[in-house]
């Protein structure tokens, strides 16, 4: 893995990790947390660190960076198939923690 | 488990002297059967009393007496000869020349499955049969973890079961061909010395939960309805995770825990408070677990069967109908079941991170822009390796998810009652009822 690959994941990582802290209830908590295992999974755990330290708490920006963050992985030869469902998992869940 | 064998043992011994008329009961038409059923008879005691040698042999080491002894010298083993003299090395003795005197052989197993058409022969049967399967629980491998007050409870069984012996023997003694036992009356004292010594401290009846049990299985076939079902699942659950699941798969059922006991919480708030406020503690538990395993990796490991196991639980549980009354026995259930898991799970992390099966990920080096060089090279910083117990994970392992030891609750149980109110109990005579007068 390429240091800019690292980088973006790393960025995904927390952005995911920030929203399943800041989610409202435990159940879009632990949707979150499945789209975090699902990234790890597919990078066959060889990832780095998340740090949710400083970001911000609205859940509306963390989505569309975590989205974008997560979109950009496409470049580093992920399969874009698996991004979408990743993002797919993702809406899920943001529509878990909505309602 | 020695709770149930023990408790077998007992109750056959107390229904036995219970029995009077002895010659009347072994029914046979001639003195030549009745000598045959003497002679059963005698094989199935010969069996309880190997057993009992056995037992005092497991004990021994720990049956240190209550007595204060007249010359205390500490070089000297308990039970070991020219020391001081305990009551339950003298039992043991006594008890080892009834058996090697007695020219019965222990029953075999054919006679131990056979049943008897004789009801008495077979109470008899049927105690030899709890002592042959005690012989698993009173073991050399049990009784390494044996305590000392453990011991003496032991002790104090095996005394009872010794003056049963002794209190049938003098009954039986009219049958044809009968053997008494050598030095039955030696053999009287001793159990009672034994008994009165054991009383003088506080045996510890946990010894019930000793011994050998069987192995749990997966509960297979079709789900069960309602919680039940929940229940099966969180069973399954804890023997999956038998192997060591790797760390995605370790998160997963991190996660299914933490929604089984947040959706389980409001139900057993209904019934128990405080159960709900352990729940609701164990939740918390496992959100910071859950976080903290965030940043630990690993691919040694399987767990693929517990993570299915732990998504029936959480399935199961949502779809449960949010008036649904939960028993306390299956709250209690619950809670069993979530100890053993958090005993697992913590000693999964711990050994993982130890043994280096789980990797803590290091945060990216940082890029150093403006060098004044061409080539930017990466800043790199090296954490010295530290002891795992640094780790925060380990921490909360250690400080929030153990489960606090709760000593079993150990009481003596009917059985140990039972049979010592039937050593002294006296026959009424006509059927008369003992009740008192008002």
């Amino acid at each position: 893995m390429l240091l800019p690959h690292a980088h973006t994941l790393a960025q995904a990582r927390s952005y995911l990790a920030a929203l399943a802290d800041r989610a409202s209830t435990i159940d879009a908590s632990s949707a979150y947390e499945h789209v975090l295992i699902e990234l790890d999974r597919i990078h066959e755990d060889e990832c780095p660190a998340a740090d949710t330290q400083g970001l911000t708490e609205d859940r509306a920006i963390l989505l569309a960076v975590a989205t974008s963050s997560l979109e950009e992985l496409e470049q580093y030869g992920v399969d874009p198939l698996t991004v979408e469902l990743v993002i797919a998992m993702l809406d899920d869940a943001y529509a878990v923690d909505g309602t | 488990m020695y709770g149930e064998t023990g408790a077998a043992m007992r109750a056959e011994f107390a229904a036995l002297l219970r029995q009077h008329r002895i010659q009347q009961r072994l029914v046979g038409a001639t003195p030549k059967e009745r000598e045959e059923l003497g002679g059963l008879i005698r094989t199935y005691r010969q069996s309880v009393i190997v057993w009992l040698g056995q037992a005092m042999r497991a004990a021994s080491p720990l049956a240190f007496s209550n007595m204060p002894p007249a010359q205390p010298n500490p070089f000297r083993a308990v039970g070991s000869r020219g020391s001081h003299l305990t009551a339950a090395s003298e039992l043991a003795r006594a008890i080892d020349i009834a058996r090697q005197q007695s020219s019965a052989r222990p029953a075999s197993t054919h006679a131990l499955a056979t049943p008897s058409a004789n009801p008495m022969v077979d109470r008899w049967r049927l105690a030899a049969l709890a002592a042959a399967l005690a012989e698993h629980d009173t073991n050399e491998q049990v009784a390494a973890q044996m305590t000392a007050p453990q011991a003496q409870a032991l002790v104090g069984d095996v005394a009872a079961l010794t003056q049963a012996l002794v209190v049938l023997d003098q009954r039986y003694k009219n049958t044809p061909g009968w053997e008494p036992l050598a030095h039955s009356a030696r053999l009287g004292w001793a159990s009672l010395a034994a008994a009165l010594d054991v009383n003088l401290g506080q045996p510890d009846y946990a010894v019930d939960h000793l011994g050998w049990r069987p192995k749990t299985k997966v509960i297979t076939g079709p789900v069960r309805p309602g919680i039940l079902g929940v229940l099966q699942a969180q069973h399954n659950l804890v023997i999956r995770m038998k192997s060591v699941p790797n760390a995605t798969n370790l998160r997963l059922v991190v996660d299914s825990q933490r929604l089984v006991s947040a959706h389980l919480a409001p139900y057993a708030a209904r019934i128990d408070e405080r159960l709900a406020e352990r729940w609701a503690e164990r939740v918390e538990t496992y959100s910071v677990l859950q976080k903290e395993l965030r940043e630990i990796g690993g691919l040694l490991g399987k767990g693929g069967l517990a993570v299915a196991e732990g998504a029936n639980a959480v399935a199961r549980l949502k779809a449960l109908p949010k008036d649904a009354i939960v028993e306390p026995r299956v709250l209690s259930g619950f809670q069993l079941l979530f100890n053993r898991l958090d005993d697992r799970i913590a000693d999964a992390i711990e050994d993982g991170v130890e043994h280096g099966a789980f990797f803590k990920r290091v945060t990216l080096p940082r890029l150093v822009d403006g060098g004044g060089q061409l080539v930017r090279p990466v800043r790199e910083r090296f954490v010295p390796v530290t002891s795992a117990t640094d780790l925060a994970v380990v921490k909360t392992v250690r400080e929030r998810l153990r489960p606090k030891d709760e000593p079993p609750t150990a009481t003596p149980g009917p059985t140990r009652v039972d049979l010592d109110s039937a050593l002294i109990h006296r026959p009424t005579r006509g059927g008369t009822v003992d009740v008192p007068n008002i």
